[in-house]
């Protein structure tokens, strides 16, 4: 369950916005040096080179607490962020995005696709001792399926028609019909201990906040609203990790977690494009001890129009408007240049995104070429142009997001100018949701999706997804792409899968159902006492090899709590 | 008395009721459920499970069918758990049958806020009575203006500013304080003298910061206050009669020119149940303000209902110690209310 990082966690970011614009103004003029809390013994050796060394502790920092470590219900990021290091899955994506095996070691697809055989590794342990077998991972496909279980990451599971364990090795899953997506939902679920949980309500159970896992770490307390701390699982099925402690501080505020970073009293955070970009390269001090990372997400912002409301069922409207709209400015004047500019919905530089395929490019001349040919000509000379009579003009809704916000004013500018006349609304989350999106009452919309690491788009584009509550809200009605979807749903070989993508992505930049806005990128400081970090991030990103992350014994703290800092 | 306390307290009921009728309405009026943030535009989450999720929680019914429902639980002190995915009990903890303990978000929730604000509430008593004894006895004296000036220093200064800059100042620069948080993270290894010191230097500012921004009204009031007391015949004939101008300050004016704050202390009680979004967000304090905030945001509507509920029967009580203490205090007042 990797793609739970929801669109709307930015509750807080009203008041964020506040406070950041006010550190950027301390920050950049305030001409103190700052005490640290590492000396400064420590400080100045940050940049010499280190050998792989086991111990220490890495303390980060969140803004929401997790409900609960059991992710198949949870539903917050912060949740799997936590869990993913406790439980294991079957399989997972190493650092290219290929899959390889977690608890699996080996899996087979039968002759007709339908049936996938997993070969578990021998002697897999849970962190009290008891063995991990095929009846574990039996028992988690039964809790999440089960109606009581209220999983909201069920559907993939509920296509398997047959699951059988033979032996404690072997696990096997059979579709009704081919299903591609399989192997990846497989890399999703977290395998939960049947002897502890059998019987129980995994919606209740004391489980969930004292869990018991196979992974590199496990629980060791849990501080309600402060922090989570992990340590080494002796008995992790993947071999050692080397740093002994994670510690997680719950602190809602990025500010204030901006000012933790600074005062050394955590060791990373996930940084927005005015702290990566101004703030910490103004600071001699910052860059000092600070390493910044960027990593593409697997997600991106666009504009989407309904398909269903005139005018915007003319492709050559909507190519117009795609033409009309500047993202390179976006990109550049509201997330500081930290985007790239897309052409397809997959992650640029991995299997599934076309390389040949070239983003729609700024040029106002044809977009006015294109609206005149699809009718729309100033026929009272006010500067907006009209078809029968009627102006072209819409309302583009997006939900409270400053950056959703900044890019709706720029789209707005542009398509004035080849006369459009754009309204712009901003609408609280669970609002806009219900009001807007589930009824359809909407022209254009600003938002963005966050996928996982399959190719499959069936519930976005397919015209089968359309009811109210399915994410086809758009209206999007393209057989050409609904044979697609199909195709790629029921082709298991990667290099097949990956031309049917590839088509898709053709086909869509072509309709132009969206208008692609940006790839934001995923920015993290993490300090540089923290070695064996791959910079720039492979495609997998910075966390695929977090286990072999280390902090070299000269650079330690000597234990987590800043009192002992200070007075040491 | 005993009587006037019995139609208070059986008052209080319809009132209550009141109140959650029409905080229940409005919290469904809002468009929206748990479901449409729970897991909404996740492709991976299908549109039925969050179909099961509403029927589960009753959310499909009629908004008066889910009252009834809720006004039966709460009938038996029932205040439910949480629509959040991993369901904690609203307002205290249930054991499981294992005799793992369950805690209440309310019961984790409310002592925090309680200790920050009334914390607070008594340094902000304790400076703005002194202050405000000064600035009546100073009237329009430089001591009297430069107390107002402070005050409106203090009062415009928006609280998450003052708060960031005192965390960059005294946690970042000089290392004196804690920036965030309510413990160290090595808390657990102190000694018991340690540990109050860790707590104390954690609340210092989330403690004095509202303090001094909430300093100006009190300050003001009890200035007024003084100011009209000092005008009544009786503090005249006081001086007249030639006691010391300390005597006729302390022990006339000043008890007559405190009755009112009674019910100043007695209107701040919401405010020290209810908490503050952005000071506990600032401060990463796990609080009311927070929980509330949060679960309006996710429509979580028995947490929502929850803490209004508890919160206005507090309200009303606090109000109602108020009036006691109002008649205890004042005898003009206590013979009205035998009278009646």
């Amino acid at each position: 369950m990797k793609n739970l990082a929801f669109l709307n966690n930015k509750i807080l970011k009203g008041n964020a916005k506040a406070a950041n614009v006010f550190l950027l103004l301390t920050l950049l003029t305030a001409c103190d040096h700052p005490a640290q809390n590492l000396s400064q013994e420590v400080l100045s050796n940050l940049d010499k080179s280190y050998p792989s060394q086991a111990g220490g502790t890495l303390i980060d920092a969140m803004i929401g607490e997790p409900s609960g470590l059991i992710s198949m219900i949870a539903g917050e990021s912060a949740s799997s962020a936590i869990s993913s290091n406790i439980f294991n899955r079957l399989l997972k994506y190493d650092k290219n995005l290929d899959l390889e095996g977690e608890l699996a070691e080996s899996w087979q697809i039968s002759a007709d696709q339908k049936t996938i055989t997993f070969k578990l590794k021998p002697n897999l342990k849970w962190s009290d001792d008891m063995p991990l077998t095929s009846a574990d991972i039996l028992w988690t496909w039964h809790a999440v399926i089960d109606e009581k279980t209220r999983s909201p990451y069920a559907s993939d599971y509920q296509l398997v028609k047959k699951t059988e364990a033979p032996d404690p090795l072997t696990f096997s899953v059979t579709y009704e019909q081919a299903y591609a997506p399989a192997l990846d939902s497989w890399a999703g679920l977290q395998i939960l201990p049947k002897h502890l949980l059998e019987g129980q309500d995994l919606h209740t159970t004391a489980f969930a906040r004292n869990p018991v896992g196979s992974n590199y770490y496990k629980l060791d307390s849990w501080t309600h609203g402060e922090n989570l701390k992990l340590s080494r699982n002796p008995t992790s099925v993947l071999g050692q990790a080397k740093i002994d402690n994670l510690v997680t501080r719950i602190i809602p505020d990025s500010s204030a977690q901006f000012l933790e970073l600074m005062a050394d009293n955590i060791d990373s955070m996930a940084l927005d494009p005015i702290k990566y970009a101004r703030i910490i390269p103004a600071r001699p001090e910052l860059k000092q001890k600070l390493a910044l990372y960027k990593e593409l997400g697997n997600s991106y912002t666009y504009m989407g129009f309904n398909l269903k409301h005139k005018p915007f069922d003319d492709a050559r409207v909507r190519r117009a408007i795609n033409y009309a709209i500047d993202k390179q400015e976006i990109i550049d004047g509201v997330y500081l240049g930290l985007g790239i500019n897309i052409a397809s919905p997959y992650k640029p530089g991995t299997r599934w995104s076309n390389p040949d395929l070239k983003p729609y490019p700024y040029d106002p001349a044809r977009a006015k070429a294109l609206l005149q040919e699809a009718g729309f000509i100033d026929s009272d000379g006010d500067g907006v142009l009209e078809r029968d009579g009627k102006p072209f003009s819409f309302e583009i809704i997006t939900n409270q997001n400053k950056e959703r916000e900044k890019s709706a004013v720029l789209i707005q500018r542009r398509l004035k100018e080849v006369g459009i006349d754009v309204k712009i609304r901003a609408i609280e989350w669970a609002s806009f949701i219900s009001r807007f999106i589930k009824t359809g009452d909407f022209d254009v919309v600003v938002l963005g999706w966050s996928l996982g690491l399959d190719p499959d788009q069936y519930n976005i584009w397919h015209s089968s997804q359309q009811a109210p509550g399915q994410f086809n809200f758009i209206g999007y009605n393209n057989p050409t792409i609904d044979k697609l979807l199909e195709q790629g749903r029921l082709e298991l070989n990667p290099d097949k899968r990956m031309k049917i993508y590839h088509e898709f992505a053709r086909v869509l930049l072509d309709d132009s159902p969206i208008v692609y806005l940006s790839a934001g990128y995923g920015l993290t400081a993490i300090h540089k006492r923290v070695k064996g970090i791959d910079n720039p991030a492979p495609p997998a990103g910075i966390g695929w090899n977090s286990y072999d992350w280390y902090i070299p014994e000269p650079l330690r703290r000597s234990e987590a709590g800043r009192n002992e800092i200070a007075e040491n | 008395m005993i009587k006037y306390l019995i139609k208070r307290v059986l008052w209080m009921i319809p009132l209550l009721v009141g109140i959650s009728l029409i905080s229940f309405f409005i919290m469904h009026l809002a468009p929206g459920d748990i479901t449409s943030n729970e897991a909404s535009f996740n492709p991976k989450a299908s549109e039925e499970s969050r179909q099961r999720l509403r029927e589960l929680y009753n959310l499909d019914k009629p908004v008066i069918v889910q009252y009834g429902l809720w006004l039966k639980r709460m009938a038996t002190l029932d205040f439910g758990t949480s629509f959040a995915s991993h369901q904690k009990p609203v307002f205290w903890q249930t054991k499981d049958k294992d005799g793992n303990v369950n805690k209440g978000l309310i019961q984790e929730a409310l002592p925090i806020t309680l200790l920050i604000n009334v914390l607070g509430l008594m340094i902000t008593l304790m400076l703005a009575i002194p202050l405000g004894i000064i600035a009546a006895s100073t009237y329009n004296r430089w001591q009297d203006k430069s107390i107002t000036l402070f005050n409106f220093i203090g009062f415009s200064i928006p609280g998450f500013w003052l708060s960031l800059l005192l965390m960059y100042w005294l946690g970042v620069v000089n290392n004196w304080l804690p920036i965030s948080g309510l413990h160290s993270l090595n808390y657990e290894s102190l000694d018991a003298f340690g540990k109050f010191k860790d707590s104390v230097n954690h609340l210092i500012l989330p403690v004095l910061i509202p303090s001094i921004t909430g300093l100006a009204g009190i300050t003001l009031f009890v200035k007024n206050g003084m100011l009209d007391v000092f005008h009544q015949d009786y503090i005249t004939t006081a001086r007249a009669k030639g006691l010391s101008e300390h005597k006729v300050v302390y022990t006339h004016a000043l008890r007559n020119a405190l009755l009112p704050l009674i019910t100043i202390v007695g209107l701040s009680i919401p405010g020290l149940i209810g908490g503050s979004v952005i000071a506990e967000t600032i401060f990463a304090i796990p609080g009311m303000g927070k929980l509330f905030y949060d679960s309006v945001m996710m429509r979580d509507f028995p947490v929502v209902m929850g803490i209004l509920t508890i919160g206005s029967a507090l309200t009303l009580v606090g109000n109602l110690i108020a009036d006691i203490a109002y008649a205890w205090a004042d005898p003009r007042v206590r013979r009205g209310v035998v009278r009646d």
